[in-house]
């Protein structure tokens, strides 16, 4: 319920636009309802041959309602959908200031594709919020209530029939439906998480179920999730359309309890015959407004949701700002002692008992096979995952009390996977020099053998129109622009040809020569002048030394060169 | 006809049910306008009490309850018309996918396939549920409308003769122009609707340059950008909606002036007659107007259909598999005979290639990357088709025996085998042939490597991996698909080995492994090792998916200088 507040508080700021949209709304209701009783006025007086004056007002009036009900319907739905894409540009900005401070931390724990494409979808159900769960309950209930104080000039008994009519349709109707589409709404958006989780499976693993023949087998699997979809959907479709009836049903009986209340009226003297009329198109038209307030319900579990999954984010533990500020130009000296450190959902551990050592302006190279927890090594010396045990110190500060992007200013990094956002190729470098000009930005690419590119360059998003090496090059290329005098990258060739590889590595060691580097390789290439080489297994450093050391000494690193040695293609 | 409509041929029952309940529909609003003014007409103008206006009040009350009825009807109907019609297309979907052949493309188009399957869809549905239903009512319910106020009264039916035609007509006109004015901003809304998307994923960078304060701007007036070219599409919309409303407005004005004068200037006409067609003829112009509405929502969804049927008729290679069986008591004789394949996007062409592979020979694929040693894997494997007489298996084209007869011989081991959500057991006996015991599980599991991993789990076998489970280092995937293999005992081998070599404890298994397994198996590797290569009976170099060179690992070295350049200067050297 909290996160629907959050919700509310971001609709309320749109205030103009929406006392415009419930102005405007009750116009186009009022009009609406205006229109047809004063039409079956006019009929009842024209049948009694009155003065042509008074019918001639009576016209005028119901063409003057006619073209108000159409301009007010027309301004509604302009502020109204205006109103909404503000509130829209408001909640995304909200799950923004939300999630930034634990990014990336939060990253780390959540798998940020599913969380993020979540988000969007979320996001865009909210539209719904304003557009019919929050003010058309509201013009509702105006237009009703003025209806019947309209009512009460004329009859009491009419007044209160119209009244329970509107605590029917607008208010018992619906919540009963409410309650019978909970648990359907439910197990639909369960079913739909199952199939798309299922189809997904599936298709990536359709080559091995193939050959294992069990590819039929899962066909059948998916093609039973699918069919129990649709079934809870095709019954909670069902069941809204229940609920339609019903308050269709409701409303047409209302009316017609209205006619025979109105003649026993007129009988008893009570209601001049020449309202009749009036008062039945009256009360059709203002209950057949009444018909979307069956949906409401469901529309509002549906945000209710979109609003718990987007607002419940575990937002960062470490809201307040980190006391040390890492103020020095110098090349930074890490150190990692008694290190653990383990995934949250997963109880093997990823880190066991580290313990190392990156002397300011060093070149340290880590190395290891897939999953021995290099990139964690990473994570933790950019304090973006926090040890389970041990300490880390960074400049001989504690890194938990380092203000992270004191940190972060003064390292150039590159991670495994790097965002390059949509815009050009000058775009994505400005966000590490933002007054770099052209030149700058062309000489930097020219080093990474980028030449090719120029800063107009179009990047797609996610820089798919970019090729792996590419966007490894162009990732250096925005850290050289950067000019930090601390380095730690995650491989960051690995999908650059060998022969370019070592170009841009000796271009490398020239641009770094007093500088502290730690660079995670995912080859034994061109380690031969690092300072010192950690091997990695599973977790746990198996060898330290320099590359001759590492080599003479035969062990893991000497079979892993081995290895690596005869690896072709 | 469009596709998705020859399922409203194929449910034609629901079709029909709804047509039916729209004739009952017209009826009971035409009833229900005959007793509303007759009653009032008694009460009124020949004022009768209420005794005397019981029966018509309890026929009204009938007649409504009816109208509920139809209206429900209908509604269910195209409910269930929705939830068939999305059935067979995700069938259909599904089908097209299982017999689809399997390349390397495919995952990357998995998520694009996944979003037509979920989304596109599910955005169908309202042109089942809805537009249907809403066209069907909306033609036959004011056509027995207009008949029903022409004989009332001529004049009116002339009025409505004369204007109802606008509706279509401008809803045409506007319809067109947002078409246009969409289009026209299609690029835009996309590129404005997933800024903000992108900022997420790129958090992390923007983070870590210190530019993720920046962002709140960016994010609000994208955000703001977006509302506004949003709304000037929706604009045109709305302005269509409002014409509809004037003109209905206008013709009920009409209709109304008319009436009055015959009513007061004329004395022509009675109260009755008056009445019954002021209360019809805004039902009339409604059936029109909602019409309009619907043709929205139908647009949206014929696109999306549109999608749907696009992906599904897409043309792609099928493997044909026959009836023929396939027993064998050593490894099969497998032939390619001047085997070619190429894809068309790309123009990639490979082969052709032509391989003679006795029982249980090795056969060694190597090349660049790129150079279509994967494709050649795939199409050994029976995954990719080729034409029939290219590929032999027994004297007989591959093709001629049923699929499982085959694929039960073979074993398919890569770096990213299909680790899929269930348990770990799950996960290894998917490799075996019916119901393994528990005890030549564990040989497996043992022979694989992954003992000593289940050892330290603490479910072991039964630790859930895939998908929300505890995910699985490279080296431990590997080692899976040769749990699974062992289960599996193939004749056939396929090996992608790994391209890295720093997982000194998986190589060693992986060696061990598979020299035990291609005892008695043909062994077909896209290699990476020089050991493999030198150990090979047979090997075939590709370069730009041409046959380059083929061999023995000496003859290749004298004759094809690009293999010996590759193989002596391998990765671990220097490249110089």
């Amino acid at each position: 319920m909290n996160e629907l507040k959050i919700v509310l508080g971001l609709v309320a700021r749109e205030k103009r636009d929406i006392w415009l949209s419930i102005v405007f709304g009750v116009i186009a209701g009022l009009t609406t309802v205006g229109l047809f009783g004063a039409s079956g006025y006019l009929i009842s007086k024209a049948a009694l041959t009155p003065p042509l004056y008074t019918l001639i007002i009576v016209i005028a009036m119901v063409k003057l309602f006619g073209f108000m009900r159409a301009l007010g319907r027309y301004a509604e739905r302009l502020f109204s959908h205006r109103a909404t894409f503000t509130i829209l540009s408001h909640i995304r900005l909200r799950f923004f200031e939300l999630l930034e401070p634990g990014v990336p931390k939060i990253f780390q724990k959540y798998r940020s594709g599913d969380l993020l494409s979540r988000v969007i979808g979320d996001v865009e159900s909210l539209q719904n919020f304003f557009l019919r769960v929050y003010y058309p309950p509201i013009v509702l209930g105006i237009v009703f209530l003025s209806t019947i104080v309209f009512t009460t000039f004329f009859s009491w008994v009419l007044a209160l029939l119209f009244f329970v009519g509107l605590v029917m349709v607008g208010g018992v109707i619906p919540f009963l439906t409410a309650l019978r589409q909970r648990r359907s709404q439910q197990s639909v958006r369960e079913g739909r998480g199952l199939l798309s989780v299922k189809l997904t499976e599936w298709m990536y693993g359709f080559r091995d179920l193939k050959i294992y023949q069990k590819q039929e087998e899962k066909e059948k699997d998916v093609k039973n999730s699918m069919e129990a979809y649709e079934e809870t959907h095709e019954h909670q479709q069902l069941q809204m359309v229940q609920g339609q009836s019903l308050n269709l049903l409701v409303s047409l009986t209302a009316t017609w309890v209205v006619v025979g209340v109105s003649v026993w009226l007129i009988e008893a003297g009570e209601l001049d015959g020449i309202f009749l009329a009036m008062f039945i198109m009256i009360s059709l038209m203002v209950f057949e407004d009444a018909g979307p307030m069956a949906s409401v319900p469901v529309y509002f579990e549906d945000n209710r949701h979109a609003a718990k999954r987007l607002f419940s984010l575990p937002v960062a533990q470490t809201a307040e700002k980190r006391p040390v500020q890492l103020d020095t130009e110098e090349p930074l000296a890490f150190s990692l002692d008694g290190v653990f450190y383990s995934f949250p959902e997963s109880p093997a551990p990823v880190l066991q008992n580290i313990t190392l050592n990156f002397p300011p302006g060093s070149k340290t190279a880590i190395v290891g096979p897939s999953g021995s927890g290099k990139s964690t090594i990473q994570q933790l010396l950019l304090s973006m995952a926090e040890v389970d045990a041990g300490d880390i110190t960074v400049h001989g500060e504690n890194m938990a009390e380092v203000d992270e992007e004191s940190l972060w200013k003064r390292v150039n990094i590159i991670l495994q996977e790097n965002h390059f956002f949509h815009g050009t190729i000058g775009d994505n470098l400005a966000i590490a020099k933002e007054d770099a000009d052209d030149q700058e930005m062309g000489e930097v690419l020219a080093r990474v053998q980028l030449a090719h590119l120029s800063p107009e360059d179009a990047v797609e998003e996610r820089g798919m129109n970019l090729s792996g090496g590419e966007k490894q090059r162009l990732a250096l290329a925005r850290i050289y622009l950067k000019k930090a005098r601390t380095w730690i990258l995650d491989e960051p060739f690995s999908s650059v040809d060998a022969l370019t590889e070592k170009e841009l590595m000796d271009n490398f060691r020239e641009e770094t020569r007093d500088d502290t580097v730690i660079l995670i390789s995912h080859n034994l290439q061109g380690l031969e002048k690092m300072d010192e080489i950690i091997v990695m297994n599973q977790g746990e450093v198996v060898e330290t030394g320099s590359y001759e050391e590492l080599i003479s000494r035969d062990g893991y690193f000497h079979r892993m060169k081995q290895l690596e040695n005869t690896l072709i293609g | 006809m469009k596709e998705w409509n020859l399922i409203l041929k194929q449910e034609w029952k629901k079709v029909t049910v709804m047509a039916v309940a729209a004739l009952v529909l017209a009826a009971s609003i035409i009833m229900q306008g005959y007793l509303f003014v007759s009653i009032v007409d008694d009460v009124f103008i020949n004022g009768a009490g209420l005794s005397a206006v019981m029966a018509p009040l309890f026929y009204l009350l009938a007649v409504l309850w009816l109208r509920t009825g139809v209206s429900t009807v209908i509604s269910r109907a195209g409910v269930r018309l929705a939830s068939r019609a999305k059935r067979e297309m995700r069938y259909r979907l599904l089908h097209k996918i299982a017999s689809g052949s399997t390349r390397d493309a495919a995952q990357t188009e998995a998520g694009r396939r996944v979003s037509i399957f979920m989304d596109s869809i599910e955005e169908t549905d309202s042109y089942f549920s809805g537009y249907v239903p809403q066209v069907i009512q909306s033609l036959i319910v004011p056509f027995f409308l207009f008949v029903t106020i022409a004989l009332t009264h001529l004049n009116s039916a002339l009025i409505i003769l004369a204007t109802s035609p606008f509706i279509p007509l401008f809803y045409i006109i506007i319809g067109l122009k947002t078409k246009e004015k969409s289009e026209e901003k299609v690029g835009e809304l996309n590129a404005l609707s997933g800024k903000f998307l992108d900022i997420l994923q790129g958090l992390t960078t923007l983070k870590l340059f210190l530019k993720a304060n920046d962002q709140k701007e960016t994010i609000r007036s994208s955000s703001l950008r977006f509302r506004e070219a949003t709304m000037e599409v929706l604009k045109t919309a709305f302005v269509s909606s409002l014409m509809l409303e004037l003109i209905s407005m206008l013709s009920i004005g009409l209709i109304a002036l008319e009436i009055a004068l015959q009513l007061i200037i004329f004395e022509n006409m009675n109260f009755f007659t008056a009445f019954f067609i002021l209360i019809l003829a805004p039902e009339f112009y409604n059936f029109l107007k909602q019409l309009g509405f619907a043709f929205h929502t139908g647009r949206t969804s014929m696109g999306a259909a549109a999608k749907v049927y696009e992906e599904i008729n897409k043309p792609e290679d099928e493997v044909m598999w026959g009836e023929e069986k396939l027993v064998l008591s050593r490894p099969p004789h497998i032939i390619l005979r001047q085997a070619t394949y190429s894809y068309e996007e790309d123009g990639f062409e490979l082969g052709p290639v032509t391989v003679d592979l006795s029982p249980g020979k090795s056969l060694a694929i190597a090349g660049r990357t790129g150079s279509g040693k994967s494709t050649l894997l795939h199409i050994l494997s029976g995954l990719l088709p080729i034409s029939r007489e290219m590929i032999e298996v027994e004297g007989r084209s591959l093709y001629s025996y049923q699929e499982k007869e085959w694929m039960n011989h073979i074993s398919y081991i890569s770096q990213h085998p299909y680790i899929f959500s269930g348990t770990l057991r799950e996960n290894v006996v998917i490799g075996a042939h019916g119901d393994p015991s528990e005890k030549e599980v564990s040989e497996a599991i043992q022979k694989a490597g992954l003992h000593e991993l289940v050892q330290k789990l603490d479910s072991g076998m039964e630790t859930s991996v895939g998908e929300g489970g505890r995910g699985l280092s490279g080296g431990e995937k590997q080692r899976l698909a040769l749990a699974r293999a062992f289960l599996k005992n193939p004749y056939v081998i396929l090996l992608d080995e790994p391209t890295t070599g720093l997982d000194l404890e998986t190589e060693r298994i992986l060696g061990e492994s598979l020299e035990e397994l291609s005892e008695q198996a043909t062994m077909i590797t896209v290699a990476h090792r020089l050991h493999t290569i030198r150990e090979a009976d047979e090997i075939l170099f590709l370069e730009n998916g041409r046959v380059a060179g083929q061999g023995s690992h000496e003859e290749l070295l004298r004759d094809v200088d690009e293999y010996r350049r590759m193989t002596t200067v391998s990765q671990g050297g220097e490249a110089q």
